[in-house]
């Protein structure tokens, strides 16, 4: 859903981004308030991802910590679940496995996306028609159905729901950077380099690449969130993380079926998807602004 | 307007040949056998009955002569038979279909009076207290996940207050998912009208009409609301077809009796023939959505006939 | 330690919220040391049951059931979810009574020949299948040798052991004959799988009559969707010989329908909003809906269920006997019971569910497993996996809280030298799985928490004589024995053969009993379905089940 967000368009920098670029990025970002909370969110699931073991007061698959279906306390912020787990325990190491999650995702997408979206805008012809009616196809199906469909085909489990989750949302890089390659290659500056005789690989990665570095950014961002959901939407369904992983999807299954008995298990972990989700989303929309000329004229 | 309409609908079946293409090959890119995986989850099969299930599934032919073969039967409404059961998955599928639509329905309705109605009022009173509330709780909704939100609903309004049952197939167990599927899109449609509103209200023959001395409700009802709607309906297109992918996510939280939940339980069984089934409908119904929002933009927007 | 943390939590839980005890009356697990024969009646049920009113015929009972049937012919199948059904559609020639009895049904009388080899039945006469087939001596030939022959691959054959013919002597007797004395026969022929199905229908039917099945019971087949509903109809020539059956004449109820919702939350709702009128809960509402006044909840009594774990035996690391040990020694029965059954069931030591000949834990319980984690460590240790977690693989089926019973094995055993990885998938794909492991040597460690549910110790027949249910553990000398007992008419000396046989598999780690009951063995219904009863080994009786106003 979150994807949808990027359904207007990505205006693309007119110029190489320069070590100015960036900085012009950095200060237009910090004055986004939105932004800044996003990019403190984030900061705050890396450090709790980090430090897990330490903040941590029990072992995340520790059975009988406590003692079974505890509501929260001193002891367990969180409460316990039917095990007697330490429910902060668990969605402190949920971090760990969301950022797992969120960035092998957006690795995989962003590396099949801009390689088939280089491919596409440098050769042309008949390959550049067959690479974009692929992705124009995956695109008018909803992410979640392509994640279904991968996932079918490999089989329910953590790490085939993230490669169904990246393989969903390539056509987002495939498009952005195809449009960026087009653009540069009417440049003045990549006809004299390939007039200087400049090889193609050397083009693609010294020219190009650099160019449609923003923008991916914004999409490797944005994409976190996205990956985050779906694969938290998979493992709720059963078809991703499976027990006893501390995943915040699975959680929240295994909180339903306890709904009257102890609000706490189908509450915690919600919390943290959507709030990682926000931060996500907000620094994703920050970074978007920030590239955006149109934006930066009316700042 | 025709030309347009006759290369959206080029368009959708070329997206459909390449999803019937995909779906009755992709299962050769299952890793291992995919039969046997199927029969793994089913009970004593002997080889014989392993080979058998090949033939049937022709999986021992060419490939080009197993997709020729599936069109054949796909054209003859024949989407083969599930692994569990032997049953006729068109049946099955159309069996629980009417239970999904009826749930993407109310949620598009849900979607459209309270997305809309929120965008609408923000755009409106911009810079208020209900813009900044409005836009807070969408940009909130939006990172909300479908499946947290229905158990927030359900323990609300079930558990807690008693008012809808927690699950089931009556209206009464309509409301909740219907709520849960249609806010997620609300909040989408909410910052996009408010958008689009914007963008109207700023425009010349706004000052003109409430020059003329037109009441305020006319204007807005009139000129604004008509003029915004172009984009939101495009917005409406895309989110039907992000509404079905979520009602398979809905129908699962609360055990609303759709094809989601059947996919679900398809993928979990590994009934490939239910799950090719599963996947060639719901890419027709999102084709034809899109394909049905293509031309009722044209309509609705005549200058679309100019799009290079 | 950390077992003990668990032990401890599931101490504090029984302590807390739950009376043990009564909550053991309702189960009936109090009982769980009666044989067949002193088997406590059905009024001991725990739930007062409402002042029943006058039956009035009509009305319609829906059950949602967390799973479908997959075939509704007796015998093509052995899961509960097709007996259950099969249960209305089909009668049988004997029957339990409600003190678990072996007495007459579509049999009214028989004799058995001296050498034991020999039955011969006498049927009950005007008894016709819902096509309107006579039930006669030539149908009962007909059902036997179908059970027999090849072609059907009967899953069952195994049950009804050396049966060499049947013959019709006249219309309304008989005969059984065996190559050896068979003891465990007359409480097979309770069983719905040995119910006796219509000749006619068959030939009209074909490999199709799992999909229209023609029996004699109290409600006749209709119409089956596939994993949504199978819908029954009162069969209005019924004629029923049940001993628990409180009237006569056809059944009150107009219909029955069977619902499949795998959800157990969507199973309560449905029963809340009154969709459904019969359902099986989730365990977590039972005590809540005892004490709802407007419900009734029935909980079956000695099922004959037992819930345990198996091994691929054939390739390491479960081919050693210390490995398997070590699982029986590691796990904590009583905390998967309170924890995660909330005290519903009862542990048992037996290889035999409790209510069956020899299910008596007192008994096995000497040569049975207990909770002891340091010999458990040590087990491995000497089976020289003391060094690394030792890898391996615990399927179960899905649903009745096994997930999390699963769970609290994974760490169990991980806290004495196992690192368990779990499966779930539902019981049909489980048989099959089990059976593949079996029958491969390549892969990792693989065990099964499996259940199975039965009316005699012959089971164990079924399980463990070669080639076993699913080709698993046997060998030589446990045929024998498994051989011997089915020989054996007399109960005592039979009783004594099961306990040596027992004793045996659990020595050698063929199998560690769990639990009992553990499946579709407890129903709730609004209290205007009225005249519902279990009778022994799970069997619900609707025939005088009527809906009141």
């Amino acid at each position: 859903m979150v994807a949808q967000s990027l359904a207007g368009t990505i205006s693309l920098t007119e110029e190489r981004p320069a070590r100015s670029e960036w900085e012009r990025i950095w200060s237009a970002l910090r004055r986004n308030r939105g932004a800044m909370i996003g990019l403190a969110i984030t900061l705050l699931l890396i450090l709790a991802a980090l430090f897990a073991p330490v903040i941590s007061p029990h072992d995340p698959t520790l059975m009988g910590a406590g003692g079974s279906l505890e509501p929260p306390s001193l002891a367990h912020p969180f409460g316990t679940d039917k095990f007697g787990r330490d429910l902060f325990s668990r969605v402190v190491a949920g971090s760990r496995l969301t950022l797992y999650i969120g960035a092998l995702a957006v690795a995989i997408s962003c590396t099949i996306g801009s390689l088939m979206g280089l491919i596409s805008g440098y050769a042309g012809g008949t390959i550049d028609n067959v690479i974009m009616r692929a992705v124009d196809v995956m695109f008018s199906f909803p992410d979640i159905l392509i994640a279904l469909s991968v996932v079918a085909l490999l089989g329910p489990s953590l790490q085939n729901a993230v490669i169904a989750v990246g393989i969903s949302a390539i056509p987002w890089y495939a498009r952005v950077v195809r449009g960026t390659v087009m653009v540069e290659r009417q440049k003045q500056y990549f006809e004299a380099a390939k007039s200087l005789g400049a090889s193609n690989e050397r083009l693609l990665f010294r020219h190009i690449l650099p160019n449609a570095l923003p923008p991916i950014l914004v999409l490797a961002t944005l994409g976190f969130s996205t990956a985050i959901l779906s694969a938290a939407a998979l493992s709720f369904l059963g078809l991703g993380a499976q027990p006893p992983e501390p995943e915040w999807g699975l959680e929240l299954a295994l909180g339903r079926d306890l709904m009257r008995q102890a609000w706490w298990i189908m509450t915690f972990p919600g919390v943290a998807i959507a709030v990682t989700v926000l931060g996500f989303n907000l620094l994703g929309d920050g970074l978007r602004e920030a590239l955006d000329p149109r934006q930066r004229r009316m700042g | 307007m025709g030309a347009y309409i006759a290369r959206r609908v080029l368009a959708g079946l070329f997206t459909l040949w390449v999803v019937t293409v995909a779906v009755s090959l992709l299962i050769h890119l299952v890793p291992g056998d995919p039969v046997r995986i199927m029969y793994a989850q089913s009970q004593s099969t002997g080889p014989e009955q392993i080979e058998a299930k090949r033939r049937e599934l022709g999986l021992d032919r060419p490939i080009y002569v197993q997709y020729f073969n599936y069109m054949v039967k796909l054209l003859h409404g024949d989407l083969g038979k599930t692994i569990r059961g032997e049953q006729p998955v068109l049946d099955l599928l159309m069996l629980r279909l009417p239970n999904t639509i009826l749930l993407t329905v109310a949620a598009l309705l849900v979607a459209i009076v309270v997305g809309g109605g929120i965008g609408f009022f923000s755009a409106y009173f911009r810079g208020t207290w209900f813009d900044t509330l409005g836009m807070g709780v969408a940009i909130a909704g939006i990172a909300m996940p479908s499946f947290w939100l229905g158990l927030l609903l359900m323990f609300f309004f079930s558990v807690r207050l008693g008012w809808f049952p927690v699950g089931g197939t009556g209206l009464a167990s309509l409301i909740l998912p219907a709520l849960t599927l249609g806010l997620v899109s609300a909040a989408v449609l909410a910052r996009l009208t408010r958008s689009s509103m914007l963008d109207v209200l700023a425009q010349d023959y706004m000052r003109t009409a409430r020059a003329k001395g037109l009441a305020e409700p006319l204007v807005l009802a009139r000129h604004a609301l008509k003029n915004s709607l172009i984009p939101i309906i495009t917005m409406l297109g895309l989110q039907v077809a992000y509404m079905l992918g979520g009602a398979v996510v809905v129908e699962n939280v609360f055990a609303w009796n759709g094809v989601g939940r059947l996919a679900v339980q398809a993928i979990l069984q590994r009934d490939f023939p239910l799950i090719q089934g599963f996947v060639l409908l719901f890419a027709v119904i999102v084709i034809g959505v899109t394909l049905a929002v293509d031309i009722l933009y044209a309509v609705v927007d005549p200058r679309i006939r100019y799009e290079s | 330690m950390h077992d003990d943390r668990i032990t401890d939590m599931a101490r504090s839980l029984a302590a807390r919220g739950v009376d043990r005890r009564s909550l053991l009356r309702l189960t009936g697990a109090g009982a769980g040391a009666a044989m067949l024969a002193g088997m406590p009646g059905l009024a001991a049920r725990g739930i007062a049951a409402p002042a029943r009113q006058e039956a009035q015929p009509g009305g319609t009972l829906t059950y949602a059931r967390d799973g479908d049937a997959d075939s509704l012919d007796p015998q093509k199948t052995t899961t509960t979810l097709s007996w259950q059904v099969q249960g209305q559609i089909f009668e049988s020639l004997t029957a339990f009574d409600a003190e678990g009895n072996i007495v007459p049904n579509l049999a009214k009388s028989w004799e058995i020949s001296d050498d034991g080899k020999e039955y011969t039945f006498t049927l009950q006469e005007g008894v016709v299948f819902h096509d309107g087939t006579p039930l006669n001596a030539d149908a009962v030939k007909f059902t036997f040798d179908r059970f027999m022959a090849e072609e059907t691959s009967n899953p069952s054959k195994a049950s009804i052991g050396p049966l060499t013919g049947t013959e019709a002597v006249d219309d309304t007797t008989v005969k059984m004959t065996f190559s050896a004395p068979f003891a465990p026969l007359l409480s097979f022929l309770t069983d719905p799988f040995s119910g006796i199905i219509s000749p006619a229908a068959v030939k009209a039917a074909g490999d199709d009559f799992g999909n229209q099945p023609v029996g004699s019971g109290p409600f006749k087949f209709k119409e089956w969707v596939k994993g949504d509903r199978i819908v029954l109809d009162r069969f209005e020539e019924y004629k029923g010989f049940h001993p628990m059956y409180g009237h006569e004449g056809p059944a009150y109820l107009e219909q029955v329908i069977y619902r499949t919702m795998p959800e157990e939350q969507a199973r309560l709702a449905a029963l809340e909003t009154g969709e459904v009128n019969m359902a099986e809960p989730p365990l977590e509402e039972v005590i809540r809906l005892q004490g709802d006044g407007a419900y009734t909840v029935n909980i079956a009594q000695n099922t004959g269920q037992l819930v345990f774990f198996e091994f691929a035996v054939h390739r390491a690391p479960f081919d050693d006997v210390r490995v398997r040990q070590a699982v029986g020694f590691g796990v904590d029965q009583a905390a998967l019971v309170s924890i995660g059954l909330n005290d519903l069931v009862q542990t048992t030591q037996c290889a035999v569910g409790p209510g069956i000949l020899g299910g008596d834990s007192a008994v096995c319980g000497a040569a049975g497993f207990t909770h002891d984690p340091e010999k458990a460590k040590a087990l491995l240790a000497e089976a020289g996996h003391g060094d690394a977690p030792l890898p391996v693989t615990l399927a179960t089926w899905t649903g009745g809280n096994r997930e999390d019973v699963a769970q609290l094995v994974q760490n169990q055993l991980n806290q004495v030298g196992f690192d368990v990885k779990l499966e779930t998938m539902d019981i049909g794909s489980l048989n099959a799985r089990v059976k593949a492991e079996n029958n491969t040597t390549e892969g990792g460690g693989f065990f099964d928490m499996m259940g199975w549910a039965w009316f005699d110790p012959d089971i164990l027949y079924a399980l463990f004589h070669s080639p076993g249910w699913v080709d698993g553990f046997s060998n030589p000398d446990l045929d024998a024995m498994l051989q011997e007992q089915r020989e054996m008419t007399d109960r005592e000396a039979r009783l004594a053969k099961i306990d040596e046989i027992q004793q045996y598999l659990l020595e050698q780690g063929a199998m560690v009993p769990l639990f009992s009951p553990g499946w579709n063995w407890i129903l709730a219904s609004p209290t205007s379905v009225q005249g519902f009863q279990f009778a022994p080994f799970n069997r619900a009786l609707l025939y005088d089940v009527s809906i009141a106003e």
